[in-house]
C-alpha cells in the first residue's frame, strides 16, 4: 500500500528485512518492525554483522531500538540475492579476533604515521578531538 | 498486612488510617507501576509453581535430548514448602495423544500454571481431562465454584487485587502473563518433546497468551495500556491541554472490530513450518499480537473443544487466521519452504499479512492512499500507471510474506499516523512558492505528454490544487489580574516568557520622513565638516611639514598647502566660480558646533580677501547664527580670528562688514542680544575708531556710511532696553572715543552708563 507515492518513507519498509549502518559503524541486520516520526527503528532479531576483510561474523543481539539520528544508512535486504556473496561467515569468536587484529594494525599505522610527521615537525591533530563537522 | 497494635486508642487510629492509607496508596501505586499482578506473594506462589511445573514436566518428557539450544530456564528454582508436591506426573495421558491434541492438552496445563489453577492442578493431568465447568479441587485461596479454570482465575484476580480500578486489569494480564506464562518455563518441556510440532516449537519461541480479557471492558484496558496512569495537574493557564494521552503517543489499536470477526470464524488451523531458533523472545506480549491471539482464543472459552483444534493460536495460526479473513481459507497447506538459516540465527522470512485486518482487502490494494497526499494531478497518474504495472508483475513476494510471526506489530493506525505526521510537513499554502519545481516539472511533462499524444486536443493542464492550510492564530494574552500591576508570566510550552516587553511606537509616514530628512540633513552636515577638518588639520600641519621637509619637497607641498587652503574655501563657496561665501552652506557649517570651530581655525589660514569673505558672511548672517548659538559660549570661539580678520580690513570693508552686520531692519537687536555680536561690534567700531583716530587720512570718513552707520548703531544701542543688550567679551577701550565724535554729551552719558564704557581703558 503506497502510503506516501512521490515520497520516501520507511512505512513500507515495516516487516522487512533490513541492513542499518550506524554513526559509530555498526552494522545491524534486523527486521524493521516499527518506525515513527524522527526514524526511530524497532529491529527484531537483530544480528550485529562485523565485517574483517572478506569475513563476516554475526553476533545475535535480540531486539534494537535504534534512535534515528544515529541512523548513517539502511537498506532493504534482498532476500535472494542475500546469501550469494563472496564473504565468507566465520564464528564469532573469530571474527572478533579479526578484528582486534585489524584495530591492533590500524592503530600501529596511525602511530608511526604520528611519529613520522612529528619528526618531520608536522601534527595532525587526532580525529576525536576535532569538531565533528 | 500488619496493623499496630498500639495503647493509645487515637494514636492506634491515626496509625492505622495512616498504615491503611499508606498500604492503599503503596498498593495503588505497585498497581499502578507493575500492575495489579505485582503482589509480592503471588508473584512468589506463582513462581514456584512454575517452577515446579517445569520440573514435573521436564520429568515427563524425560532424557529426550534437547535438540533445540535454548538457554536453560532460569526459574529453575526450588518450590517454595508452600505448594504440595505434585502426586503424579502430568501424564501419560500427553503421550497418549496425538498432535492436536497434545496441544491442547499441553495448552490447557500452561494455562493451568496460573496460580488460581495451580493449586488446582497440582495433579495436572487431571486438569487436562477436565470437564470444564467445574474442578475438583477448588484453587488454594477459595474461590467460589469457578465455571471455568480462566474464569475463577479472574475472580481470583479480582479478590486478590484490592480496590484497584477496572483499568488495571489489562496491565495485571501483562504482567501476569509474562510471569506465568514465560516461555522459558514452558519450552524446554515442550520443545524437547515435540520439536516437529510446529505448535510446540511456535510456543517455544514465542509463549503463550495471557489471558483472554473479560469480554466487556475491551476499551477502557485497551486504553489503558497505552496510556500512562492519569497524572493529577491541574490546568495551567496558558499551557497546553492536559491531556489523557501524551501527545506523542501512537493511536491505540483498534481492537473491537478485530475481536468481532474473529469471534465469528473460528478455523481448524494448522500449524506449520517448525522454527529453529536460538533466542526466544524475553516477552512476547505485545498488544497487537496478543490481542489477536486472545481474541482467538476466546473459543477456549467455550466447552470442550472439537479434537484437532488447535487451542492455542499461535502467531502463524494468527496469520492464517488473518489470511483466512482476507477470503483465502483455508491456507492449511503445504508449508511454507523454509528459507535456508544461513546467516545467523534468523528465522525464515515469513513475510507480513495483508495489512488490513477485516473485509476483504480489493485486489488493488497497493491504490494510493488518496487522503494523506496532494500530488500533481499529473504526478498522481504516473504513480498509478506505475503501480499497476508493478502489481501486475510481483505476485509472487505476496506468498513469501504471509507467515511472518512478528509482522504487523505496527498497525495500519500507526502506519498512519506516522505517514500523517510526515505529510503534515508537505502542507502548504502556496505550492507554487514552495515547490515551483516540482509543479512546473509535472506541469511540462503533462504538456508534452497531451503533446505527443494528440496534438489537437487542448486541454488545460491540471494544477494542484491543495488545501489551503488556515493559519491559526496563536497569541497568548498574558493572564492579567484587575487591579494588579504588571502580567502574570505563565510560561508554556505555546507561550515562551517573554523577556522583554518591546512596544512598537508607531510614527506617521510622514513624521519619520521629516525625522529622516533632518537626520540626513545634520549627518550631511556633520560629514562635510569632517572632511574639512582633515583639510585643516593638513594645512595646519603644514609648518610642521615644511621645517621638516628637504629643500627640494618644499616647492611640493607648498603648494599642496596651498592646494588645500583653496579646497577648504572651495567649501565655503556658493558656486565655482563666485567667490562669495555661500550663505547657506556657511549656515549650514555654523549650525553646527563643530563647524563654528571649524571656521574659527580656519580663518586664520586663508588668504585676507577670503577671509574677509568668511567674516562677512558671519556677520550677515548673525541672526540667524545667533539663534542656533543659544549658549554663547560657542561662537565666541570665533572672536580672535574674527577681530584679526577685522583688523586687517581696509576701511571700506569694515564699513561693509558694519552695514552687514547691520543688515536688515531690527537685525542689530537681536544682534546685540547675542554675546559675540555685541562683541563683534564693538569690534568693528573700536576698528573704526582706531582707524580715524590712527591714521587721519582713512578713508573711513570719505562716504557717510560710516558715519551713518555708527550712528544707526548708537540709536540701537539706546534704544535697546538693557535686559536684552548682553555683556560682550569685552570692551575695547577707544568705544568713549568712537562714541564721543559722533554723539553729543548727553546720549554719550547715557552711553556710557548702559554699555558701561568708562573712560578709563581695561
Amino acid at each position: 500500500m503506497n502510503y506516501m507515492p512521490g515520497t520516501a518513507s520507511l512505512i513500507e519498509d515495516i516487516d522487512k528485512k533490513h541492513l542499518v549502518l550506524l554513526r559509530d559503524g555498526r552494522t545491524l541486520i534486523g527486521f524493521l518492525r516499527s518506525i515513527d516520526q524522527f526514524a526511530n527503528l524497532v529491529l527484531h532479531q537483530t544480528v550485529e554483522r562485523i565485517h574483517v576483510g572478506k569475513k563476516y561474523g554475526d553476533i545475535p543481539r535480540g531486539i534494537f531500538i535504534v534512535r534515528g539520528e544515529n541512523v548513517v544508512l539502511l537498506g532493504e535486504i534482498d532476500l535472494e540475492k542475500e546469501y550469494d556473496t563472496v564473504l565468507k561467515q566465520v564464528s564469532i569468536e573469530e571474527i572478533l579476533e579479526e578484528q582486534r587484529a585489524q584495530q591492533q594494525t590500524k592503530v600501529e599505522a596511525e602511530r608511526a604515521k604520528l611519529q613520522a610527521l612529528k619528526e618531520r615537525g608536522l601534527s595532525i591533530p587526532r580525529p576525536d578531538v576535532l569538531d565533528e563537522y | 498486612m500488619f496493623r499496630f497494635q498500639s495503647l493509645d486508642d487515637d494514636c492506634t487510629l491515626e496509625e492505622e488510617e495512616g498504615l491503611v492509607e499508606e498500604e492503599d496508596e503503596i498498593d495503588q501505586f505497585n498497581d499502578d507501576t507493575f500492575g495489579a499482578g505485582a503482589i509480592d506473594d503471588d508473584w512468589q506462589e506463582e513462581h514456584a509453581r512454575l517452577a515446579e511445573l517445569d520440573e514435573r514436566v521436564q520429568d515427563i518428557v524425560g532424557g529426550g535430548g534437547d535438540t533445540v539450544a535454548l538457554p536453560p530456564p532460569a526459574v529453575c528454582v526450588p518450590p517454595p514448602s508452600s505448594l504440595p508436591p505434585p502426586s503424579s506426573l502430568p501424564p501419560p495421558g500427553l503421550e497418549e495423544r496425538g498432535g492436536g491434541d497434545f496441544a491442547e492438552s499441553l495448552a490447557r496445563l500452561i494455562l493451568g500454571a496460573d496460580p488460581a489453577i495451580a493449586g488446582v492442578g497440582a495433579a495436572g493431568h487431571d486438569r487436562i481431562r477436565l470437564p470444564p465447568p467445574t474442578h475438583s479441587q477448588p484453587p488454594p485461596s477459595t474461590l467460589p465454584g469457578p465455571s471455568h479454570p480462566l474464569l475463577g482465575y479472574q475472580q481470583h484476580q479480582h479478590l486478590l487485587r484490592r480496590g484497584t480500578a477496572p483499568l488495571q486489569m489489562n496491565s495485571h494480564n501483562i504482567w501476569e502473563n509474562s510471569m506465568g506464562f514465560g516461555p522459558v518455563s514452558v519450552t524446554p518441556v515442550l520443545g524437547t518433546h515435540m520439536e516437529d510440532s510446529p505448535l510446540m516449537s511456535i510456543i517455544k519461541e514465542v509463549g503463550l497468551p495471557k489471558r483472554p480479557p473479560p469480554i466487556r471492558s475491551e476499551d477502557s484496558r485497551d486504553l489503558s495500556e497505552r496510556v500512562p496512569p492519569p497524572r493529577s495537574s491541574s490546568p495551567v493557564i496558558g499551557s497546553p491541554p492536559v491531556r489523557a494521552v501524551p501527545i506523542g503517543t501512537p493511536p491505540k489499536q483498534p481492537m473491537s472490530h478485530v475481536l468481532n470477526q474473529q469471534l465469528h470464524c473460528p478455523t481448524a488451523v494448522h500449524v506449520r513450518a517448525p522454527v529453529q531458533h536460538r533466542y526466544p523472545p524475553p516477552f512476547p506480549e505485545r498488544l497487537s499480537p496478543n490481542t489477536l491471539l486472545n481474541i482467538a482464543n476466546s473459543p477456549l472459552c467455550r466447552p470442550p473443544f472439537p479434537a484437532g483444534v488447535g487451542p492455542v493460536l499461535s502467531q502463524i495460526q494468527r496469520a492464517q487466521l488473518l489470511n483466512s479473513q482476507v477470503g483465502a481459507f483455508p491456507r492449511g497447506g503445504p508449508a511454507p519452504p523454509l528459507l535456508p538459516g544461513g546467516g545467523g540465527g534468523f528465522r525464515p522470512f515469513f513475510g507480513q499479512p495483508p495489512p488490513r485486518i477485516g473485509p476483504h482487502i480489493p485486489p488493488n490494494h497497493n491504490a494510493i492512499r488518496h487522503n494523506t497526499t496532494h500530488l500533481h494531478p499529473q504526478h498522481r497518474r504516473m504513480l498509478t500507471q506505475r503501480l499497476q504495472s508493478r502489481g501486475d508483475r510481483g505476485g509472487r513476494v505476496g506468498d513469501r510474506r504471509i507467515r511472518d510471526p512478528y509482522s504487523n506489530l505496527m498497525t495500519q493506525r500507526e502506519k498512519d499516523w506516522v505517514a500523517r505526521i510526515q505529510m503534515m510537513q508537505l502542507q502548504s499554502t502556496d505550492p507554487y512558492l514552495d515547490d515551483y519545481y516540482y509543479q512546473n516539472y509535472y506541469e511540462k511533462m503533462e504538456k508534452r505528454q497531451e503533446r505527443d499524444r494528440d496534438s489537437t486536443r487542448k486541454e488545460h493542464t491540471t494544477k494542484l490544487i491543495t488545501p489551503q492550510v488556515a493559519k491559526l492564530e496563536h497569541t497568548y494574552r498574558p493572564v492579567q489580574f484587575a487591579g494588579s500591576l504588571g502580567k502574570l508570566t505563565m510560561s508554556s510550552v505555546n507561550n515562551p516568557r517573554k523577556m522583554i516587553d518591546a512596544v512598537v511606537t508607531s510614527r506617521t509616514d510622514d513624521e519619520e520622513k521629516r525625522e529622516k530628512q533632518v537626520w540626513n540633513k545634520r549627518r550631511q552636515i556633520l560629514y562635510t565638516v569632517e572632511k574639512m577638518y582633515s583639510l585643516l588639520l593638513e594645512v595646519q600641519d603644514f609648518e610642521k611639514k615644511f621645517i621638516q621637509t628637504p629643500e627640494e619637497q618644499r616647492e611640493a607641498l607648498l603648494e599642496q598647502h596651498k592646494s588645500h587652503t583653496l579646497q577648504l574655501y572651495n567649501t565655503l563657496r556658493e558656486r565655482e566660480w563666485d567667490e562669495r561665501v555661500s550663505d547657506e552652506q556657511c549656515l549650514m557649517i555654523m549650525s553646527v558646533r563643530k563647524g563654528k570651530r571649524l571656521v574659527s581655525r580656519l580663518l586664520p589660514f586663508l588668504p585676507p580677501p577670503q577671509a574677509a569673505a568668511v567674516v562677512m558672511a558671519i556677520a550677515r548672517n548673525m541672526p540667524a547664527l545667533a539663534k542656533k548659538d543659544k549658549q554663547d559660549q560657542v561662537l565666541c570661539w570665533l572672536v580672535e580670528p574674527v577681530a584679526v580678520v577685522i583688523q586687517s580690513l581696509s576701511s571700506s570693508a569694515l564699513t561693509d562688514l558694519l552695514q552687514e552686520l547691520q543688515g536688515s531692519e531690527g537685525q542689530l537687536p537681536r544682534v546685540l542680544q547675542n554675546k559675540f555680536g555685541v562683541t563683534l561690534l564693538y569690534l568693528i567700531l573700536s576698528e573704526g575708531e582706531r582707524m580715524q583716530s590712527s591714521d587721519p587720512n582713512c578713508q573711513l570718513m570719505d562716504d557717510n556710511r560710516w558715519t551713518e552707520l555708527v550712528f544707526s548703531v548708537t540709536r540701537e544701542l539706546l534704544k535697546v532696553p538693557s535686559s536684552s543688550l548682553s555683556p560682550p567679551l569685552f570692551t575695547p577701550p577707544n568705544l568713549l572715543s568712537l562714541f564721543s565724535r559722533y554723539v553729543d554729551r548727553q546720549r554719550l552719558e547715557l552711553l556710557q552708563e548702559k554699555l558701561q564704557i568708562s573712560a578709563l581703558s581695561r
